[in-house]
């Protein structure tokens, strides 16, 4: 089983509107893309040896005035073909009603957890009103996924997304798992040394922001840490995930397999970890 | 007159010969054109137009000719993030391919027929799939 844990679906054409779209290439920050029909995304999947993609929504309602992606239409997109997407939650945590929108979510859309992305929705993760957001993925068993580290989006500040700024979130909740997507890049030390500290920390292998796949994975495997620390230290701790649209999940694979980990650190990376972290290996 | 239809294409691989010689014929016969020229144009800069025999054998040498002349591994200028994509342009290995191989081809249009030669058949050429691809095919004559 292999899981992308990182795609924003604004290419979905199940979800297309002509003025959202341009909206949130605005709002988003991409450009000279085109919506994507399911075929289209099936067949990358499959190049890239993807079994199911991990959604994620965007709340941004007290800063930019709007969603890119909305619950309702990651759930969509899960009800089309439940086999092959997870839909995840988000809420703009300074939207006075975020406890009830993001139990809608987990009651009526089946949401697997919450997304959340600090420097985008403007808000520091150790805030007094991040508090019942958690208390709610405590009460219903979900993890969260925050972004980290380096944000394309406009209008992100980093000092959100560092992950420092995290730390206390995931030393508070040990009952929740949190993941900080992009190894909260460029900050990887920083991630390794949350790694180390706290097993509900989570990172993802969504980094390309410059070279190739190989390049990218080789560095950040091999000399942004040692080149045995993941297999030795945090093995089941890193997810495999790409950021699409931004980066192709099949490239971001090939630059993965280029690392030629050992059968079960690559099994755990590719999907394994991904199932504890969703809640679906109970076992390991 | 002119006519122009244009075609999609969902490729299915990385590297992939789609033959689109039906294609062509059926357009140039729905246009009415009898005597002219008929012009096919690939509407992208990662995959190209070509001609050649339509032999697995023959698509497998040019896939490995092309393999061998640009590496999917290089000191590739583009591979950096660009900002009007929001993404990091890792396809210079399609590019290079595609100025290689070329954006067009162009075939004589007689008797309201594709003139071609006995071998010739045309590819669409994939070299940073998969993708849906438009290819726009033009024919220019008279009735």
């Amino acid at each position: 089983m292999v899981i992308d844990m990182n795609v924003h679906p604004v290419c979905y054409k199940a979800i297309y509107d002509e003025d959202e779209f341009h909206r949130n290439e605005r709002v988003f920050g991409f450009g000279l893309m085109g919506p994507q029909d399911y075929d289209e995304i099936f067949t990358e999947m499959a190049v890239g040896g993807v079994d199911k993609k991990v959604l994620h929504p965007m709340d941004l309602t007290t800063t930019e005035g709007c969603w890119v992606v909305t619950n309702e239409e990651a759930y969509k997109i899960v009800c089309d073909h439940p086999d092959r997407f997870i839909n995840f939650a988000s809420v703009d945590p300074h939207r006075p009603d975020a406890p009830e929108v993001l139990e809608a979510a987990f009651e009526v859309l089946n949401a697997k957890g919450l997304y959340l992305h600090p420097a985008k929705q403007r808000f520091y993760a150790y805030e007094a009103c991040m508090e019942s957001i958690y208390q709610i993925c405590e009460r219903y068993h979900k993890p969260i996924m925050f972004d980290a580290g380096l944000s394309w989006e406009p209008n992100t500040p980093t000092k959100y997304n560092h992950p420092l700024a995290i730390e206390e979130a995931i030393m508070s909740h040990p009952d929740i798992r949190m993941c900080l997507a992009h190894f909260a890049w460029p900050w990887v030390r920083e991630m390794v040394m949350l790694m180390i500290k706290y097993p509900n920390a989570y990172t993802d292998t969504s980094v390309l922001y410059l070279d190739s796949p190989e390049e990218s994975m080789r560095r950040l495997f091999t000399e942004d840490m040692g080149p045995l620390w993941f297999q030795r230290s945090f093995m089941h701790q890193v997810m495999f995930a790409s950021n699409t649209p931004r980066f192709r999940s099949f490239k971001i694979r090939r630059g993965v397999e280029a690392l030629g980990l050992p059968q079960d650190a690559r099994d755990a990376l590719l999907g394994g970890n991904a199932l504890t972290f969703l809640g679906e290996d109970d076992a390991r | 007159m002119m006519k122009l239809e244009t075609f999609s294409y969902l490729t299915k691989k990385v590297n992939e010969y789609i033959m689109i010689t039906s294609d062509v014929d059926d357009a140039v016969a729905r246009s009415g054109i009898k005597k002219g020229l008929v012009a096919v144009i690939v509407a992208h800069t990662t995959c190209g137009i070509t001609v050649n025999e339509g032999l697995p054998c023959v698509e497998k040498d040019l896939a490995a000719l092309f393999e061998r002349l640009v590496p999917l591994e290089d000191d590739y200028a583009h591979a950096h993030f660009l900002p009007s994509y929001g993404a990091t342009g890792n396809n210079s290995q399609g590019h290079l391919k595609s100025a290689l191989t070329g954006n067009h081809c162009l075939f004589p249009v007689v008797d309201g027929k594709v003139v071609r030669g006995g071998a010739q058949d045309i590819y669409l050429v994939e070299y940073d799939g998969p993708q849906r691809r438009k290819v726009f095919v033009e024919v220019l004559g008279d009735e």
